[in-house]
């Protein structure tokens, strides 16, 4: 479970100017449910999920995963987490079974404890083919792949995916599709940013609608879509944002 | 220990994988042999040989038995040069000139003046220069024993002192020029080896975006950066350690006592440089991912580091300048290693409070280094350079 209570947050863009990123943002995503972040460009989403890894400090208000104070004990807090980051990299010159295998170390994993999990994950994934071949020149959706297997090698509790379908062909996204949902059956919690409507409408159990650092409104799809009186859960978020300022940029 | 042992291999894998980055930071270990080698060999030929000296000479006929003698000695006129050599010393163009007096004056007992023309400050003529003059004055010097024995006088009166030179300043200057070269070498070989790998496995993994995605995982930066500063140092210690075992392989073909130096690179004295450079190789790859990983690029990066590769080229040269060296330079890297060094191809007895002395604050200054970096990655504002 991650909670995110009154979360403040300003940067200085110049000496004098401050930005503010987070302006009061709370909001909670659950056990066993697949929580969609929605939101124009610079809602402060990034720099939510940011707050959430532990790399930056809120001003004031907290992120708690599992009962876990992040700004406290961030090492611990991570451990909880699995995280498919916004631009995800991968080491070229490992194979991608080797980089499972590092990512499965990192989270303490060791033995045949760690094989066993990073068999599961591979299987799980379908990509047994591609374990032993090194990361270069693969395709954005093998990429995905490998980046979803060393986030989820060790099961994690919580799961974080900043805008992960970004680049991604039909049958890529649906396998990501399918294994989230897989996932959040299992009991885990899903915290799943984006820009793709109909992504969001098909999988989220809960849409959270943030604009200008705040929560603008939560809802179940259709929940949102009564809300603001529209069919389209696209025209909903746009009236719910307040204006189409900033959809655009 | 887990995690730190993931760390290590996975570093180790990648600097090992790249496979070019690797060959161009040993490079720098295969060129000093071949360098020393070749430098040394010169130097010696120039030092120990006698090349025969080809001088454009007029007045040749005035004085057979100084030709004479001159001849003995390898020293030649211009018109018995052969072809190949010819043109050299015609450029050279060392003159001698016998006045037409020179019978006359010599039957007199009056003083002759023989004018020797060239340009003195050519380095290459040093040595032929030196041995024409010398050629000359040995021989004036046993016409003038000679009419001394002839008026029975002991031609010992003329040199009421004799000085009896012992030079306790061991390695000439040549001696010296090739320690100082290979001393020169190896820190910049333990600043260079490990160079391509701090870079990248800092500067690099952010631009290739897998450091944002490791600073998110359950692991203290500390270990991040220790993981990356072993790896690196590894490397230029095995490239400190190939420098030192080909050089003294290449320098085994060549006699270094010939040119005046009294080291000799055995396995000791190879074993104990690499003692002395071990806390260098740290401390170089601590600076180099100290600066590569607050760069804003990998070009940025690499631009800032080929700075840092100065300082083992500077501080040696810039030691040779300062006569009283101040005590507190014994102790700071590099320059501590460096004057270590000279001790030893001085052949000097090593100065262990030194050697433990300049390690000690080597590896304190890396500590200081490793933490502060690992604070600094923890810090919004890398957080933010991050994209």
């Amino acid at each position: 479970m991650i909670e995110v209570n009154n979360l403040h947050k300003s940067f200085l863009r110049t000496k004098k100017q401050q930005v503010k990123a987070l302006n009061g943002l709370s909001f909670t995503a659950k056990d066993g449910e697949i929580t969609g972040i929605l939101g124009p460009n610079g809602a402060g989403k990034t720099t939510c999920l940011r707050t959430l890894y532990g790399l930056l400090k809120a001003d004031s208000g907290s992120a708690v995963i599992d009962g876990i104070q992040v700004s406290q004990s961030p090492i611990e807090a991570r451990a909880k987490l699995g995280i498919f980051p916004d631009k995800f990299g991968l080491y070229e010159r490992l194979t991608a079974y080797e980089q499972i295998d590092y990512f499965a170390s990192i989270h303490g994993l060791q033995g045949a404890a760690k094989h066993k999990a990073i068999e599961v994950i591979i299987q799980e994934l379908e990509m047994e083919e591609l374990a032993h071949r090194k990361t270069q020149g693969f395709s954005q959706g093998q990429r995905m792949k490998v980046t979803l297997a060393q986030a989820l090698v060790h099961q994690p509790q919580n799961f974080v995916l900043d805008e992960p379908t970004r680049g991604l062909d039909v049958m890529s996204t649906r396998v990501l599709r399918n294994h989230l949902a897989k996932f959040r059956d299992k009991g885990h919690c899903i915290l799943f940013s984006s820009h793709v409507m109909q992504e969001v409408a098909a999988l989220c159990d809960r849409v959270i609608i943030v604009a200008n650092g705040k929560l603008a409104a939560q809802g179940t799809p259709t929940e949102l879509c009564e809300l603001a009186g529209e069919a389209l859960l696209e025209d909903a978020f746009v009236k719910l944002i307040g204006s189409d300022e900033g959809v655009a940029a | 220990m887990i995690q730190f042992k993931a760390l290590l291999i996975k570093e180790f894998k990648e600097a090992f994988r790249d496979k070019r980055a690797l060959m161009v930071a040993m490079t720098m270990a295969m060129l000093a042999p071949v360098m020393i080698l070749v430098l040394s060999k010169t130097m010696i030929k120039e030092m120990v040989e006698t090349p025969p000296v080809y001088l454009n000479i007029t007045g040749e006929n005035f004085a057979p038995k100084l030709m004479n003698q001159l001849r003995q000695n390898n020293i030649f006129s211009l018109a018995d040069a052969p072809e190949n050599l010819h043109d050299l010393w015609k450029e050279r163009n060392i003159e001698l000139m016998i006045p037409d007096d020179f019978v006359e004056n010599m039957q007199e007992g009056r003083v002759i003046t023989i004018t020797l023309r060239a340009d003195f400050s050519e380095k290459a003529l040093n040595s032929p220069i030196r041995r024409v003059k010398n050629e000359i004055n040995l021989y004036g010097q046993s016409i003038g024993a000679k009419r001394l024995i002839v008026r029975g006088i002991d031609p010992r009166i003329l040199r009421p002192i004799n000085i009896n030179d012992q030079d306790t300043s061991e390695p000439n200057s040549n001696a010296m020029f090739i320690s100082l070269m290979l001393g020169l070498y190896v820190l910049m070989a333990a600043f260079m080896s490990g160079l391509s790998v701090a870079i990248d496995s800092s500067a690099g993994e952010r631009e290739r975006n897998v450091l944002e995605m490791l600073l998110c995982q359950p692991v203290s930066t500390f270990k991040i950066v220790l993981a990356k500063l072993c790896c690196a140092s590894t490397i230029s210690i095995i490239g400190v350690t190939l420098t030192l075992v080909l050089t003294s392989f290449s320098v085994s073909f060549v006699d270094l006592t010939k040119i005046g130096a009294t080291f000799n690179l055995n396995v000791y004295m190879v074993l104990f440089l690499i003692l002395l450079l071990l806390p260098i190789s740290f401390f170089a790859s601590a600076l180099q991912l100290f600066v590569s990983f607050q760069a804003k690029s990998f070009k940025e990066a690499q631009s800032t580091v080929s700075m840092i590769i100065m300082l083992p080229a500077m501080i040696p040269v810039a030691l040779m300048f300062i006569d009283d060296k101040p005590a507190w330079l014994d102790w700071l890297p590099v320059s501590g290693q460096s004057l270590l060094m000279d001790d030893l191809f001085k052949g000097l007895a090593i100065n262990w409070a030194a050697f433990a002395g300049t390690a000690i604050v080597t590896i304190g200054i890396t500590a200081i280094l490793v933490t502060v970096l690992s604070l600094r990655l923890k810090s919004e504002k890398v957080v933010l350079a991050l994209s």
